[in-house]
């Protein structure tokens, strides 16, 4: 179980490389082999050449949020490693690398890491597009009471939110409208049911600009019969941009 | 270090959760992972493979190694083997797969999906699970020698089919 024969031929030592990359070989000869990995340039490559045809299964496993008081620990066994041997997950290894490299040497290496593996990072990944989000509050005309809020966090639709129940007269319904600089005039976004949220599609329209205003005019249960706004403004506002 | 941190602990400490089964022993592994990479890394050789690979390995290779030499003090709980047992069961005729592993874009799928279920599932138990071949022989419902031929076997295909 413990030996393998000096001289292995390539398939056989290809074989050990992949079950020790695998996980699959017992407690000894994964001591084995990673004793000969210090030495063993060829078994070295092997297992190089195995985790990475095997890395990407890594993302199989689900990620899970550290402990709040994870980083802090490492941070201190950093600080504080110098001379001490803080792996216990590592009880089989015997090298004591510790003592052999200076701290220094250790904080250049660290730099050179951070350089390599954002390189990496930002060769291998898109940074997600943050859209522009837009945030207009709608209050009365009168008395500057806020009714409603819109929020558009996507480009696809915004969202009219109820910040209470105003009521309307039973005749009549509220109708949703946008207008901004440099159109023509105000476009329907839909009625709107008083006191429900309203989510409403703007792909088809041109994308929010600051200042762009919005407004709620009392209509006729159907809607405004022009196109355009006839009835008073109940709820007015302009978008504001979220930073 | 702290983007590091910021960037792949939570992936890290997944992979570590998996092998380890154990929250407070994953997060162990993980610190444990981050001292070694950091007082290594001026070893670090770009040759050998990209620095986010050799994270990953030194994180897997700890909590194999942890894994393997508590194998005789960790009696697997009662709890985890009749969940064990009741995965199973519904690996019906190890015919099922066990790992959501299509639709993932990578070489290596490609290649897992040319074995037959069984062998694959065999050998993303021993990878993402940590399993050793007798907790495999006993999750899919084989003979400890059937499992690992499949594996040695399904090794070897992989490496010819990834080259």
């Amino acid at each position: 179980m413990t030996g393998y024969p000096s001289k292995d031929s390539a398939d056989e030592m290809d074989a050990l490389a992949s079950e020790y990359v695998l996980g699959t070989l017992p407690a000894e000869q994964r001591l084995d082999v990673q004793n000969r990995l210090a030495t063993d340039a060829d078994l070295r490559a092997a297992v190089d050449a195995w985790e990475g045809r095997l890395l990407t299964l890594t993302e199989l496993a689900e990620p899970q949020t550290p402990s709040p008081q994870l980083w802090g620990r490492i941070e201190r066994s950093v600080s504080s490693h110098d001379r001490q041997t803080p792996v216990k997950a590592a009880a089989g290894k015997s090298h004591s690398w510790w003592d052999l490299l200076p701290l220094w040497r250790g904080l250049a290496g660290a730099g050179l890491f951070a350089t390599l593996l954002l390189a990496t990072l930002l060769a291998t990944r898109t940074t997600p597009v943050n859209p522009t989000t837009y945030l207009v509050v709608l209050v009365a005309p009168q008395n500057q009471a806020p009714g409603w809020v819109i929020q558009a966090s996507s480009p696809e639709e915004i969202q009219l939110i109820p910040l209470g129940a105003a009521p309307v007269p039973t005749d009549k319904a509220l109708q949703f409208w946008t207008k901004a600089d440099g159109w023509q005039g105000p476009v329907s976004l839909g009625l709107v049911k008083p006191g429900q949220t309203l989510s409403v599609p703007v792909n088809k329209l041109p994308p929010l600009q600051p200042n762009q205003l919005f407004e709620l005019t009392l209509e006729n249960p159907t809607g405004s019969p022009t196109g355009k706004p006839t009835g008073p403004i109940q709820f007015i506002g302009r978008a504001v941009k979220v930073i | 270090m702290h983007d590091l941190y910021t960037q792949e602990s939570a992936r890290l400490l997944g992979v570590a959760k998996r092998i380890a089964r154990s929250d407070a022993l994953a997060e162990d592994i993980v610190h444990d992972a981050f001292i070694k990479i950091w007082t290594r890394a001026g070893s670090f050789d770009p040759a050998r493979g990209t620095a986010r690979g050799w994270i990953f390995s030194v994180t897997r290779h700890l909590a194999l190694n942890f894994m393997r030499d508590n194998a005789h003090t960790l009696e697997v709980s009662e709890q985890s083997e009749s969940a064990v047992l009741a995965e199973a069961a519904l690996d019906v005729a190890t015919e099922v797969d066990s790992f959501e592993y299509r639709a993932r874009s990578g070489r290596i799928y490609g290649c897992l999906e040319q074995l037959e279920p069984a062998r694959r599932n065999c050998i993303l138990h021993a990878y993402v699970d940590g399993y050793s071949h007798s907790e495999i022989s006993q999750k899919v419902g084989a003979p400890l020698g059937t499992v690992k031929a499949w594996i040695k076997r399904s090794l070897v295909a992989l490496r010819e089919c990834m080259g």
